[in-house]
């Protein structure tokens, strides 16, 4: 599924969200099953929730044409297609950043 | 080991958490529909009963804005298995 957002196992901040993470997929061998079970659950939450804010901003910026009928524009396709592309990218820039700039602040 | 509940015990919360998330889920995109075909349709207050062209936009935007959830989510799922790709590479 959506694992892949916050760290799938990997300890590199590149590509994590919340810096100083939730350790998604290390050691999960060894974990507790209710903090498994409990990381899990934190995990889905913030996916859900990036991809809902994520239909947002792209509706807002993409949907040009609101319903002179029902199918998306060829337009409005390409559109959300770039919206999506950027805001990930958006996000792994500001991940970047700001994992440095913490680094640098230590 | 800490299998005091046994692994089906797990997998039932795990089950149970998965299906409350999804009627969440549900719930959440529906209320989003409801507010986006709202504020796009209905201004005129002149009524208390939607009219032909507010119902008719009304069903555009709930069909249009389905097409629009899906294809986000498509996307969504391929720039998530690449972001893990990268991660899977990285990790190593």
């Amino acid at each position: 599924m959506f694992g892949g957002v916050f760290g799938g196992g990997s300890q590199k901040p590149v590509g994590q969200m919340a810096p100083g993470g939730m350790g998604g997929g290390m050691g999960q061998a060894q974990m507790d099953p209710n903090a498994q079970l409990a990381a899990a659950e934190q995990e889905m939450e913030m996916v859900t929730d990036m991809f809902a804010r994520l239909g947002d901003l792209c509706y807002r910026k993409c949907l040009i044409q609101r319903y002179s009928d029902e199918e998306l524009t060829k337009a409005e396709s390409v559109c959300t297609d770039r919206c999506v592309a950027k805001y990930f990218q958006v996000n792994r820039e500001v991940s970047e950043k700001l994992a440095k700039l913490s680094q640098t602040n230590q | 080991m800490y299998n005091n509940y046994g692994a089906s015990y797990q997998e039932q919360r795990l089950q149970q958490m998965m299906e409350q998330k999804q009627l969440k889920d549900f719930m959440r995109m529906y209320s989003n529909l409801v507010s986006r075909c709202f504020d796009d349709c209905v201004s005129d207050f002149t009524s208390n009963t939607l009219g032909d062209k507010e119902l008719t936009c009304v069903t555009r935007c709930t069909l249009k804005n389905m097409k629009l959830n899906e294809r986000i989510g498509q996307r969504f799922a391929e720039e998530n298995a690449k972001l893990m790709e990268d991660q899977a590479k990285m990790g190593r």
